[in-house]
């Protein structure tokens, strides 16, 4: 078993705030990481992300929630469940929910922390971040780095 | 008194789908397909340069992600007249061949096997009697009595632990459900072959387009250089782990895909009589041998066949104003002239217009606008479009892989040609165009080989990449086949920036509301006629609608928390 950490942001930068992930995925390529770290952007890549549930032992997630708490609210979570995860937010296809699942029956979850951060709508035809949810991406990023060195 | 029920969502599908049906006698009489989300991507594309428009489009849905690049790259060479090397052809290629390969078999293991396949009945299979058929279909490997009762005793684990997951929204026992246990339970275990097999094969993806998901275009050419030693490049290393891919594909589909649908088939034989629908199929065609603008050159041809006639295929030309035109006249939008349209995708408006019921609402109101779906059409006449559409025209014009493929499964199902024209057809053609492609893949692969050993290194025609060798004004068109249908962009540049820019996807083919003529599209004319034995479970709606692979992802799906729909849109 390698001891590789991915990071991997998903939502649709094509929808306002519910991209933030892929967009804390473009800051992280600006800095640097120890080899062992791989950052992927996810995008709603849907059935295409499995195999790096299969391919990684520990994997740092980053989504858009919609879970009623103020715009920019960051929550941390180590789901063991599919539906611990959020629920679809938007056009990531196939869910969230049932890539979990999916890879749960077909190979099992690596250990994953799921960083999530609150949105309080979708806007359609967007590719800007609203400033709650822009204003968050130093504390996620901070946030994944403390991640990375208690790991 | 028709009773009216509806499905929505469609569940196991990418995106979100409604369907209206009106039941008489246990026969639906009546059908209405919504779509109820938003597409907007037309409006963010405005203004933009067109170089960029790709990677824009391609972020719409995670499925049919890189055909909708290589719509747009198409449609802005078409416009600036820009041809592409050999290689940069065959790279494209082999990207949408393994689309086309893995999203088939997705498809069907996936999103559409559990229409057919009753998960919990695979619990009480013989594990030997299982092995004897899996044997007696194909020379796969992974047959053996232990392997059928290691799984069956994780299945069963799985189903006691409550947490159904990917498994939760089966309608398991209802009596459509015909196959015998051995067969539910080879079903159960090449979905989850399946799952470990797609998500190698899209590795092509990853070393042709740099990144997957969402994998690098670029306008004029293939964003990839060939360099046999050079670790970076195009090496050999990299090429040969695209040979074993598609080596692999090719096996799993001939060994598995094949031999399932063949054992499949025969339980469900009275769905060759139910969901054929129209009688009119469309197909753009791709894979072009000889450069995109040789569209005689295309391993899948394009081509229109009209009332099932396929003695004729009729040509089709997106540039030609009077062929391809939209309808708004059930769908909420707006027109600037205040008509319902037709227009072509050329002078084609994105401008919302919700009249729609106040959610939540019971019914739709189909008497006027129901969908966010626009109504294509062609010369005025409804098109289904999809692999029975291409395998169809493919037929028709005689192309010998096909003819060859489908003329021994119809020997082997002892069935005649017109089986192709319902709900198993469309299934069945999804198949047999995975099988095909998977020998074509190989050819482009050796192609691309012998082309290098050539000398031949050429990825890119960069001569029109400097917008100010434009004109001042251009029109273009990119044609190609998603796996789930006809796709094409339309775009309008303008002082080297994007005027307008319309995607006509395959989904808002088969999935329209009605025209202005009151037609029905592909989905709600496949319907009619199909019977319901449970209105409150309607596993046969599903089985229909499925079978067209539909995609709404491109648009706006959206829950709160506890999983109920809210209708936000912003744009309200």
């Amino acid at each position: 078993m390698n001891n590789k950490i991915l990071i991997m942001g998903i939502g649709n930068v094509l929808l306002g705030d519910e991209g933030i992930g892929v967009h804390v995925i473009n800051s992280l390529k600006k800095k640097t990481f120890p080899n062992y770290v791989d950052i992927v952007d996810g995008g709603t890549g849907g059935f295409h992300l499995l195999s790096y549930f299969h391919d990684y032992p520990k994997m740092i997630m980053i989504d858009a929630t919609m879970d009623g708490n103020p715009p920019g609210t960051i929550s941390v979570l180590k789901p063991k469940f599919a539906s611990d995860f959020p629920t679809a937010l938007s056009a990531h296809d196939i869910g969230l929910r049932d890539l979990i699942e999916t890879a749960i029956i077909s190979n099992g979850l690596p250990e994953i922390v799921l960083i999530t951060i609150s949105i309080d709508r979708i806007q359609n035809m967007v590719m800007t971040l609203s400033p709650e949810v822009k204003n968050s991406i130093p504390g996620i990023i901070s946030l994944i780095q403390k991640i990375l060195s208690s790991s | 008194m028709a009773k009216r029920i509806v499905v929505d969502p469609i569940t196991r599908i990418e995106g979100h789908l409604r369907i209206e049906a009106e039941i008489e006698n246990g026969k639906i009489v009546d059908a209405y397909s919504a779509g109820t989300m938003v597409r907007g991507i037309e409006i963010i594309l405005k203004g933009r340069d067109p170089r960029d428009a790709w990677a824009f489009t391609e972020r719409v849905c995670g499925v049919c992600t890189t055909v909708h690049a290589l719509a747009s790259c198409r449609t802005v060479e078409n416009a600036l007249d820009i041809k592409i090397p050999p290689n940069a052809e065959l790279v494209r290629n082999l990207m949408f061949s393994a689309q086309q390969m893995q999203d088939h078999v997705i498809h069907f293991y996936h999103l559409h096997a559990l229409d057919w396949v009753d998960v919990v009945s695979a619990l009480k299979a013989d594990p030997k009697e299982t092995s004897r058929i899996a044997q007696s279909i194909s020379n796969w490997a992974k047959s053996s009595p232990k392997y059928f009762s290691d799984l069956q005793k994780r299945l069963t684990n799985f189903v006691n632990s409550g947490q159904l997951g990917i498994f939760a929204n089966g309608y398991w026992g209802h009596p459509a459900y015909k196959l015998p246990p051995e067969i539910n339970l080879i079903g159960v275990a090449h979905y989850l072959e399946a799952l470990e097999w797609q998500k190698e094969v899209i590795k092509i993806h990853t070393i042709l387009g740099g990144k997957n998901p969402h994998p690098n275009y670029l306008v004029g050419g293939a964003p990839i250089s060939i360099n046999i030693d050079e670790a970076n490049a195009l090496n050999m290393e990299r090429l040969n782990i695209i040979h074993k891919q598609l080596k692999d594909a090719k096996e799993f589909i001939n060994q598995v895909y094949i031999p399932d649908i063949l054992a499949v088939a025969p339980y469900y034989l009275e769905w060759s009589k139910i969901g054929g629908g129209l009688k009119n199929y469309l197909a753009y065609g791709d894979l072009p041998t000889n450069g995109y603008n040789d569209v005689s050159s295309f391993k899948l041809p394009r081509g229109i066949i009209l009332d099932r006639n396929l003695n004729e295929v009729i040509d089709v030309d997106g540039t030609d104003e009077e062929q391809i035109k939209e309808y708004i006249a059930h769908s909420w939008y707006e027109y600037e002239d205040g008509s319902s349209g037709p227009k072509h995708p050329w002078h084609g408006e994105t401008k919302l217009n919700y009249t729609g019921p106040k959610p939540p609402y019971e019914y739709l109101d189909v008497k006027n606008k129901y969908s966010w779906l626009k109504t294509p059409r062609w010369k005025d006449k409804p098109m289904e479009v999809g692999p029975l559409a291409r395998m169809l025209v493919s037929y028709a014009k005689g192309v010998p892989e096909v003819k060859g493929l489908i003329d021994t499964v119809l020997g082997k199902l002892n069935a005649p040609a017109s089986v192709l024209f319902s709900t198993l057809g469309r299934t069945a053609a999804r198949a047999i165009e995975a099988a095909v492609v998977a020998d074509w893949a190989l050819e482009f692969y050796n192609q691309l080989i012998s082309n290098i050993k050539n000398g031949d290194t050429r990825m890119a025609n960069m001569e029109k990449w400097d917008p100010e060798t434009w004109p001042k004004e251009a029109k273009g068109v990119g044609m190609t086949e998603a796996p789930r249908g006809a796709l094409a962009h339309w775009i309008s540049i303008k002082d080297k920036k994007i005027d307008n820019y319309q995607l006509v996807v395959p989904t808002t083919w088969n999935g329209s509301p009605r025209d202005a003529n009151g037609n029905r599209s592909a989905f709600e004319e496949s319907l009619i006629g199909t019977p319901v034995a449970d209105p409150e479970q309607p596993l046969e709606i599903l089985r229909t609608i499925h079978s067209f692979d539909p995609c709404l992802a491109c648009s706006v799906h959206l829950y709160d928390e506890k999983g109920t729909y809210v209708h936000r849109v912003e744009t309200f």
